[in-house]
C-alpha cells in the first residue's frame, strides 16, 4: 500500500438484521482516499451513503449490525476491530461532522464542556489549557465572543452556530480524516454556503482529508477532486469531478444532475424529477437496481448486474449495461 | 427560570392552601360535636374550653378556619388528649426517624437501580435485561407490607439476626450502630420497592437516550464507554428518574408507616396509627397536615432539581 | 405499584415499551384473573366451607386434602377465607378505579377535546389536587370517617383517584385529538358525539384499559395497605389485606397462615400489572411499525 493513500476500502459491506429480513445498507464499496484529497460521495436520501461514511470509520449502530470488507485509515484496519481499539483512532485520525446540528449535540451540557471533553479525554489536555485551546477552536470556526459562548447550551445558538460547534469538536483533535455527512442539510440556504467554506479553508488550513456527504451535487461541485455516486447501496459511477459532471455513463448520475436546480435556467423551468422511488433494499433483484426507474433498461438490466467498468478517462468507471454515448458534453447541464 | 419558578411557587400556595382547608375540614367528619368525639364523654370542662379555643368551636365554620390556622401558623397544633404532650412536640420527635428511614431507603435505591439500569440499557433484550426485567416486575407486584413480613421471619425470626425485628428500635442518639440495625430491614423494604421504579423508567429512558445522535457523536470523539454512560447519556436520562423519585415520596411515606406499624418503629407512622386507633384526632390531623406539606415541598424541590439537570424545561 | 401508588401505575404505564406480542404468559394471567374473579362472584354456591365458621378441632392445621390450605388458629378453613376474601379486594379494586374512570375519563377527554378555557380550568384544578398526597388523603379521611364501611372505602379511594384517570385520559386524547384524521372528521362537519365515540374513543381505548387495569391492582394493594393500618373491611369479614395481617402475629407458629393469602394477592397483581403492561404496549403501535 503506497504511503500517499490515507484510506483504502475494499469491498465494504453493512447489513442491518431487521424484523424483515437483512438488509444491504452497503454493498461491496470500494475506493481510496488521498491525503489532502476532498472525496464527494452523492446520492439520493437512501442511497447507503451515511450508512457508508459511518461503516468507513466503523461507527455503525453497535447491535444487529455485520460489517465485512476492509477499510483502512491511516494504516488501522476498522472491520472487525473492538470497539476500544477504533477510540483509538476516533478523533484523533478521523472525525465526522454529523449531519443535523439539532441532535447532534448533548441538550444538557455546555458546549465548551462537549469540545473540551474530547481534548481532556484523547490529547490529556489540563483543565485550563484544554478551555484555552476549545475557545481558540470555537474562534477558529467563527463563533463570535467565544469566551462567553463556551459556557452556553446548545439550546441558545442558532442553527448555524450549531453545526459549526459540530465542526470545532470534529477538529478538536486535529484528525487526518474528516467525515463531513451532510454537514448543510439541515440549515438555512445562506447558512449552507458559509459552513461549506468554511469547511474548506480550514482543510486547507490543517492539511485534513475530507469525505464529503451529500444529496446536493452542487454542493461537491466546485469543492471536491473526485466523486462517488452511491445507488440503492452500491457505488455506480465513480470519477474526477469534471468527469462525473461532463461525461457521466450511468443514467442515474444524469438524472440527479438533472434534477438538480440551476442557476441558468429560465424562472418557472420545470425541474426534472426521476420516476419511480429507491428499491425496498429488503427485495433488491440480482439485476441493476435502478433499472425499475430506467427508460434505458433491458431485460438484461433487470436480471444481470452490472459491475464497475472503466470508461475512457482515467479512474473513472461505471456500472451500467446500456451507458450514455461517451460524448455527452453537449447535452449538459 | 425565575418566572418559571414564581410560577410554580404561586401554585405551592395554592395547593398549601387547599391541603390546609382539607386537613381542617377532616375534624367535622367526625359523626356528632367535635368537641365530644375529640375528648370523649367523661372530658373536663377547662379540657373543653382548651380545645373550643384551639378549633374556635364556637365561632361559624369559615372563621373556624382561621382560628385554627392562626394557631397553627403559630405552631399550635393541639394537644393530645391521650399524652397531654403537644402535637408538634410528638411530630418533632417522631419526623426524624421517618427522613431517616426515607433517607436511607433511596441511597440504597439510587446505588442498586443506577448501574442495573446501565447494565440494562447497554444490551437491551439481552440475558442479563431479561433477568432484570423480569425480577423487577415480579417484585413490583410485591407490596411492602408482604416484603418486611418475609424479611422479618427470614432474618431476624429464621436467621435471628438481632436487632432487626419488632420493637427492635433504637434512637440514633442512642448508638448509631444499634439505630441503623433496627432500621435496616424497613430501609431495605423501602429500597426494593423504590428500585422498581427507578430501574424500569431509568433503563426505558437511557435505551431511549442512547438511540440519539448526540451519543453515536460522543463515540465518535473517542471516549470510553463508560464516559458516554455516566457524562453524556445518565444526565438527559435521568429527568424522569427525579420526576419518579418525586412523586414516590408520598406513597413511600405511607409505604413506611405500614412497616414502622408493624416493627413497632415509632415515627409518624406509628405514631399514626395509634392516634387512629386511640381516636387522638388532633394528632392525626397534624400529622397528616404535616406530612402533606412536607410531601408538597419535596416535590417542588425536585422539580427545582429538575430544572438544573435539564435547563430544556424551564425554557419551554 | 407495590408501595400502592396510582402515580406510578401511571408511570408504568407511559414508560412501557411499544408494539410487542402479547404471548403465552399473557393469556395464562387472563385465565388466572379469570378464575379469581369467578371464585369471588360464586363464593356462596361454590361446595366451600364457611370461612367465619370456627372449628377448635382442627386448629392451625396445615395444607391437606381436606383443608387444601390448611386452617388458622381459629379453625376456619383459609382456601375458603382466600375466596371470600378475594371479593373484598376485587370488589374495592374494581368500584374505586371505576369511580376515577366514570369522572375522570369523560372529563379528561372532553378537556383535551374541546381545549380552550375550559381545558385549562379543568387542568390547573386537576394538577392542584394532583400535588396533594393521595394516599395521605385517603389514610386521613377513612380515619376521620367513620364508621368505616367498603362503600366508604371504595368511595374515598375512587374520588382520590379521579385526578389521575383525568391526566392519562386527557394525555391520551390530546396525542389523538391533534391527528389529521380527526381534524378531518370535524372539517366533514361530523358531530362531537361522532367523534368523541368513533374516532377518540377506540384510539385511546388501550391506553384507558391498561390503565384501568393497573389501576385496579395498585387499589387492591392500598386496600391491603389500608387492613394492616386497621383502616379497612372489619374482622371478621377476610380480605386478603387483614388476612395477612392477623396472621403476622402468629407467624412463628403457622407460616401458611400468611402465606398463602400473600401468595394469592401477589399472583392477582402479577396478573393484572402484566396484562395491563402488555395490552398497552400491544397495542401502541404507533412508533413501530413505520
Amino acid at each position: 500500500m503506497s504511503d500517499d493513500k490515507l484510506l483504502v476500502v475494499r469491498d465494504l459491506t453493512t447489513t442491518f438484521a431487521t424484523a424483515g429480513g437483512d438488509l444491504p445498507a452497503v454493498a461491496g464499496v470500494s475506493f481510496d482516499l488521498a491525503r489532502n484529497e476532498t472525496l464527494g460521495i452523492v446520492g439520493e436520501s437512501g442511497s447507503g451513503k451515511t450508512v457508508l461514511s459511518r461503516t468507513i470509520m466503523g461507527l455503525q449502530p453497535r447491535v444487529n449490525t455485520t460489517v465485512t470488507g476492509s477499510s483502512i485509515i491511516d494504516g488501522f484496519e476498522v472491520v472487525g476491530a473492538s470497539e476500544n481499539e477504533k477510540r483509538t483512532i476516533w478523533g484523533t485520525e478521523v472525525a465526522m461532522v454529523f449531519q443535523d446540528p439539532m441532535t447532534s449535540l448533548n441538550p444538557v451540557m455546555r458546549i465548551g464542556k462537549q469540545i473540551d471533553e474530547a481534548l481532556r479525554v484523547r490529547l490529556g489536555m489540563n483543565r485550563k489549557d484544554a478551555k484555552a485551546r476549545a475557545i481558540e477552536l470555537l474562534e477558529l470556526v467563527g463563533i463570535p465572543s467565544p469566551v462567553q459562548r463556551y459556557n452556553a447550551y446548545p439550546g441558545q445558538l442558532s442553527g448555524g452556530m450549531r453545526q459549526r460547534v459540530v465542526i470545532a469538536i470534529a477538529l478538536a483533535c486535529s484528525p487526518k480524516l474528516l467525515m463531513a455527512d451532510e454537514p448543510t442539510t439541515g440549515l438555512d440556504v445562506t447558512i449552507q454556503a458559509q459552513i461549506l467554506n468554511l469547511l474548506d479553508e480550514l482543510k486547507e488550513r490543517l492539511k485534513t482529508s475530507v469525505i464529503l456527504v451529500t444529496h446536493d451535487l452542487g454542493v461537491v461541485a466546485t469543492r471536491t477532486s473526485r466523486i462517488l455516486v452511491m445507488y440503492a447501496g452500491r457505488i455506480v459511477e465513480t470519477g474526477t469531478t469534471r468527469d462525473v459532471f461532463y461525461h457521466h455513463r450511468m443514467p442515474y448520475t444524469r438524472a440527479l444532475l438533472e434534477s438538480s436546480p440551476k442557476v441558468a435556467n429560465k424562472s418557472h423551468t420545470r425541474l426534472v424529477t426521476i420516476p419511480g422511488r429507491p428499491p425496498n433494499l429488503l427485495s433488491l433483484s440480482d439485476g441493476c437496481s435502478f433499472a425499475p426507474r430506467c427508460k434505458y433498461a433491458t431485460d438484461q438490466c433487470h436480471l444481470v448486474r452490472p459491475e464497475l467498468q472503466p470508461s475512457v478517462e482515467p479512474g473513472h468507471t461505471f456500472a451500467c449495461w446500456n451507458p450514455l454515448p461517451i460524448n455527452a458534453e453537449a447535452t449538459l447541464p | 427560570m425565575l418566572r418559571y419558578l414564581t410560577k410554580r411557587l404561586m401554585l405551592l400556595v395554592g395547593i398549601v392552601f387547599v391541603i390546609s382547608v382539607g386537613s381542617f375540614y377532616l375534624i367535622h367528619l367526625l359523626p356528632g360535636n367535635p368537641a365530644t368525639v375529640i375528648l370523649g364523654f367523661g372530658a373536663t370542662p377547662e379540657a373543653k374550653a382548651i380545645l373550643y379555643k384551639q378549633l374556635g368551636l364556637s365561632k361559624p365554620i369559615y372563621l373556624q378556619y382561621f382560628v385554627w390556622l392562626g394557631n397553627i401558623l403559630h405552631g399550635n397544633l393541639g394537644v393530645s388528649f391521650i399524652s397531654q404532650t403537644t402535637v408538634s412536640s410528638v411530630i418533632r420527635s417522631a419526623l426524624p426517624i421517618d427522613g431517616e428511614i426515607i433517607i436511607l431507603s433511596q441511597i440504597m435505591a439510587f446505588a442498586a437501580a443506577i448501574p442495573t439500569a446501565m447494565r440494562s440499557a447497554r444490551k437491551p433484550d439481552g440475558i442479563i435485561d431479561r433477568v432484570l426485567g423480569a425480577t423487577s416486575f415480579t417484585l413490583l407486584s410485591i407490596p411492602p407490607y408482604i416484603l418486611i413480613v418475609v424479611l422479618v421471619l427470614f432474618i431476624s425470626i429464621k436467621l435471628g439476626v438481632s436487632g432487626t425485628g419488632p420493637s427492635a428500635y433504637v434512637s440514633l442518639g442512642t448508638d448509631w450502630i444499634t439505630n441503623l440495625e433496627s432500621l435496616s430491614l424497613p430501609a431495605f423494604t423501602l429500597a426494593t420497592v423504590s428500585f422498581v421504579v427507578y430501574y424500569r423508567i431509568l433503563r426505558s429512558d437511557l435505551i431511549a437516550t442512547l438511540q440519539e445522535e448526540f451519543i453515536t457523536m460522543a463515540r465518535s470523539k473517542g471516549i470510553s464507554q463508560r464516559r458516554i454512560m455516566w457524562c453524556h447519556a445518565f444526565r438527559p436520562s435521568s429527568v424522569a428518574l427525579l420526576g419518579a423519585a418525586s412523586v414516590n415520596i408520598g406513597s413511600l411515606l405511607a409505604a413506611g408507616f405500614v412497616v414502622q406499624y408493624l416493627l413497632q418503629i415509632p415515627g409518624l407512622g406509628y405514631t399514626l396509627i395509634l392516634a387512629i386507633n386511640e381516636s387522638d384526632f388532633l394528632v392525626v390531623q397534624g400529622i397528616v397536615l404535616t406530612v402533606s406539606v412536607l410531601v408538597v415541598a419535596i416535590n417542588f424541590f425536585f422539580d427545582f432539581v429538575i430544572n438544573m439537570v435539564d435547563p430544556r424545561i424551564s425554557r419551554e | 405499584m407495590s408501595s400502592f401508588s396510582l402515580e406510578e401505575a401511571e408511570l408504568m404505564v407511559e414508560k412501557s415499551e411499544k408494539g410487542e406480542p402479547l404471548g403465552l404468559f399473557f393469556w395464562i394471567c387472563v385465565f388466572w384473573i379469570g378464575l379469581n374473579v369467578f371464585g369471588a362472584i360464586f363464593a356462596n354456591v361454590l361446595p366451600l366451607p364457611n370461612p367465619l365458621n370456627e372449628n377448635f378441632n382442627a386448629i392451625n392445621v396445615g395444607p391437606g386434602l381436606h383443608h387444601l390450605f390448611g386452617t388458622d388458629d381459629l379453625g376456619r378453613d383459609i382456601f375458603s377465607r382466600i375466596v371470600y376474601g378475594s371479593r373484598v379486594s376485587i370488589t374495592v379494586g374494581i368500584g374505586a378505579i371505576l369511580i376515577g374512570f366514570g369522572v375522570g375519563a369523560p372529563l379528561g377527554m372532553l378537556a383535551a377535546y374541546r381545549r380552550g378555557r375550559f381545558d385549562s380550568f379543568l387542568t390547573t384544578i386537576m394538577y392542584v389536587l394532583l400535588a396533594f398526597p393521595a394516599i395521605i388523603a385517603t389514610i386521613a379521611v377513612l380515619s376521620f370517617w367513620t364508621p368505616r364501611s367498603l362503600f366508604k372505602i371504595i368511595v374515598v379511594i375512587g374520588v382520590a383517584s379521579i385526578p389521575l384517570v383525568y391526566r392519562v385520559i386527557r394525555t391520551a386524547t390530546l396525542s389523538v385529538a391533534t391527528k389529521d384524521y380527526v381534524i378531518a372528521a370535524k372539517v366533514q362537519g361530523a358531530t362531537d358525539r361522532r367523534i368523541l365515540m368513533k374516532e377518540l374513543l377506540p384510539n385511546i381505548a388501550p391506553i384507558a384499559v391498561s390503565f384501568f387495569l393497573i389501576g385496579v391492582a395498585t387499589v387492591i394493594t392500598l386496600e391491603g395497605a389500608l387492613a394492616f393500618l386497621g383502616l379497612s373491611v372489619n374482622p371478621p369479614t377476610p380480605s386478603w389485606g387483614n388476612m395477612i395481617n392477623e396472621a403476622r402475629t402468629v407467624l412463628t407458629q403457622n407460616v401458611w397462615l400468611a402465606f398463602f393469602p400473600s401468595l394469592a394477592l401477589c399472583l392477582f397483581l402479577i396478573a393484572l400489572n402484566f396484562i395491563g403492561d402488555r395490552i398497552r404496549s400491544h397495542f401502541d403501535v404507533t412508533e413501530v411499525k413505520l
